[in-house]
């Protein structure tokens, strides 16, 4: 999924259009990235297809099933649930994966939202400068010195959180750092020639930030957005833990591992599988996020 | 003088922000539904009674003339009383719904004066941890770019990166106070209770230092003066503790104020799963129990501190680096 957002917005993008191409031949010449996307491509693999194949449903509860360890680890257990049941007997491995596709979900659209609305409150405060830079810099600053966490609880915390309501809330809570970056780079931008051209033949200002600079100012900022997608990752599964995710019974990797600490001293398996499985999604992201990272100054010289 | 009119100029722009960020958790907190009267009194107290109390505490005036009242008492030093937490410290939440007397309310400057002192500890020990271990990481990483250090670094850092604080936390508390009982881990009474929250706080700090270090010694040994400090003759320790590291820890510094959101993110759900008594707990349960004034206490504060760090660090960057402009 990751992939395909990189590809599919990178491409399409760049004025040069072999920029974004150089980027990810650049990045798939790394061993990093090919580990990464390896284990990405297994997991959503998995996700896609296990709960299909198996005829298990994540919700119903079985009492004979009651807390079975994970294969070859207890007395109790059996090939029917590989990594063990939980307190009602519910399948571990399925309701894992279950959460692995609400976590990414909720993790590429939040990542797309703030990357909407960051861009464009920056592309607009460096186009225009003066007042209106001033004021959205300033809200930047304050946002930023709120912990995202804290806006977050206050608002999930009033009502049954819902996905859009938590897409919504990390998205907005992400925006400051790509208003930013995207800033810093339109500033430059604008004072250009072929800026000073389209103004002069009359252009309006909104297609000068949509045709000409948004093309030039974009492609950066993407793939530094692939780290994000893991940071709201987390994010989500902190607020799951906290019970403000996404409300059971549907299973996210933050409310399987809240229930299971409540059995960690009998069945550690409950709290410790989900992560394991959200380490994993996690570790390859942040691979492919830093190998592009790193293919992007590569390319870049260096120079954000 | 430069100094003074940096420090001024700084210090009014903070101002600025603390300004801007009481207001705007101060409408949030109004604008969101959920009603702290109608917790304070519990679900059972009648609709009459709860407009009656929300009127008498000033809840139903317009959003900006609250905020003017609220503003006129910060600027006296005042953060105003806790919604629900009584004065002697008793069970929280307890409020009876005929139970009006506001005035034995716990001051949100002693809530929070009574807890920062834990959490600036946690955090002392957490930032000590990260920076010891980032260190040896980061410079044997700077040191030998593209060399196995270079990637022990790097795939350390990608794995603490993806590490989910709370789930560390569980984790670590399985083995480490469950399993070998080497360590408390729930609540607070020594010293040891901050061990295990400090290292997830670390664990989360570690991957951005590192890589902020290895980029930053990397490109440093590239330059000419150490280059020229070869010549000289002076020893390797020499050259990379005092010339090389007193230049890389200009990126570090900025990066500490850059992360002190995270840092203070990471805090509360740290504080959190350990159950330490400290200013995210404080701040969570405010937030759960919608403590409007406590809430906005705690926002203030944290700003102040946020604008008060990234001073210093600019100062002190200007100390370490003279060449630097203020």
């Amino acid at each position: 999924m990751t992939l395909a957002l990189a590809v599919s917005l990178a491409t399409p993008a760049a004025p040069p259009v072999t920029l974004g191409r150089r980027i990810w031949r650049h990045a798939l010449a790394s061993t990093e990235l090919r580990i990464g996307l390896a284990v990405l491509l297994l997991l959503l693999l998995a996700t896609v297809f296990y709960p299909m194949l198996s005829n298990l449903d994540p919700e119903r509860m079985n009492v004979r099933a009651r807390l079975l360890a994970p294969a070859f680890a207890g007395a109790k257990w059996s090939w029917e649930h590989p990594l063990g049941t939980d307190e009602i007997g519910r399948d571990i491995l399925l309701r894992c994966l279950i959460g692995l596709r609400y976590s990414l979900l909720i993790g590429v659209a939040s990542v797309a939202l703030m990357l909407a609305v960051g861009c464009v409150f920056g592309i607009v405060a460096g186009y225009f400068g003066r007042k209106t830079d001033m004021v959205i810099m300033r809200l930047t600053d304050a946002q930023l010195s709120i912990p995202m966490i804290i806006l977050a609880i206050s608002v999930l915390g009033v009502s049954r959180p819902t996905i859009p309501g938590i897409v919504l809330v990390l998205g907005l809570s992400g925006w400051p750092i790509y208003a930013r970056v995207t800033r810093s780079v339109t500033m430059t931008e604008r004072r250009r020639e072929f800026v000073r051209a389209a103004q002069v033949s009359g252009a309006s200002d909104l297609r000068i930030m949509v045709r000409l600079l948004a093309p030039i100012v974009l492609p950066p900022v993407l793939f530094i957005s692939v780290l994000d997608i893991a940071r709201m990752m987390i994010f989500e599964s902190v607020l799951g833990f906290i019970g403000l995710g996404v409300q059971p019974p549907t299973p996210t990797f933050g409310n399987i591992i809240a229930d299971g600490r409540k059995y960690l001293i009998n069945a550690w398996w409950i709290a410790t599988m989900p992560g394991v499985f959200l380490c994993l999604s996690l570790t390859s992201i942040n691979l492919v996020g830093a190998a592009l990272e790193r293919a992007r100054n590569a390319v870049y010289g260096g120079a954000s | 003088m430069q100094v003074l009119s940096f420090f001024i100029r700084r210090l009014l722009q903070g101002v600025l922000i603390i300004f801007l960020v009481s207001f705007l958790i101060f409408t949030l907190l109004r604008v969101v539904p959920g009603d702290p009267v109608r917790l304070m009194a519990g679900g059972m107290a009648p609709e009459a009674l709860i407009e009656q109390i929300a009127k008498n505490m000033g809840l139903r005036d317009p959003i900006v003339v609250q905020f003017a009242r609220y503003m006129g008492g910060v600027v006296k030093g005042d953060l105003g009383q806790s919604f629900v937490r009584p004065a002697n410290g008793a069970a929280v939440g307890g409020a009876q719904f005929n139970d009006s007397t506001r005035g034995e309310r716990a001051h949100v400057t002693s809530l929070i004066l009574s807890t920062l002192p834990r959490t600036l500890q946690l955090a002392g020990v957490a930032i000590a941890l990260a920076l010891a271990t980032s260190l040896v990481l980061g410079v044997a990483g700077g040191l030998h770019p593209g060399g196995w250090q270079d990637r022990l670094a790097f795939y350390i850092g990608s794995i603490c990166v993806s590490l989910p604080n709370f789930w560390l936390g569980i984790v670590l508390i399985l083995l480490l106070s469950v399993k070998l009982a080497w360590l408390p881990a729930i609540g607070y009474e020594n010293f040891a209770y901050t061990i295990l929250p400090a290292i997830v706080l670390a664990v989360e700090m570690i991957p951005f230092m590192v890589r902020t270090l290895t980029g930053s010694v990397a490109a440093i040994m590239q330059e000419p003066f150490i280059a020229v400090a070869q010549v000289r003759g002076l020893s390797r320790y020499r050259i990379v503790y005092h010339h090389a590291l007193r230049n890389a820890a200009i990126p570090l510094l900025n990066l500490l104020g850059v992360q002190f959101s995270t840092l203070l993110g990471g805090v509360l759900v740290v504080e959190y799963i350990f159950d330490y008594p400290g200013l995210g707990q404080l701040t969570i349960n405010a937030v759960l129990q919608r403590d409007f004034p406590l809430i906005q206490g705690i926002a203030i504060l944290t700003s102040g501190i946020f604008v008060l760090i990234n001073i210093v660090v600019d100062l002190a960057a200007t100390m370490i680096d003279p060449r630097m402009e203020y």
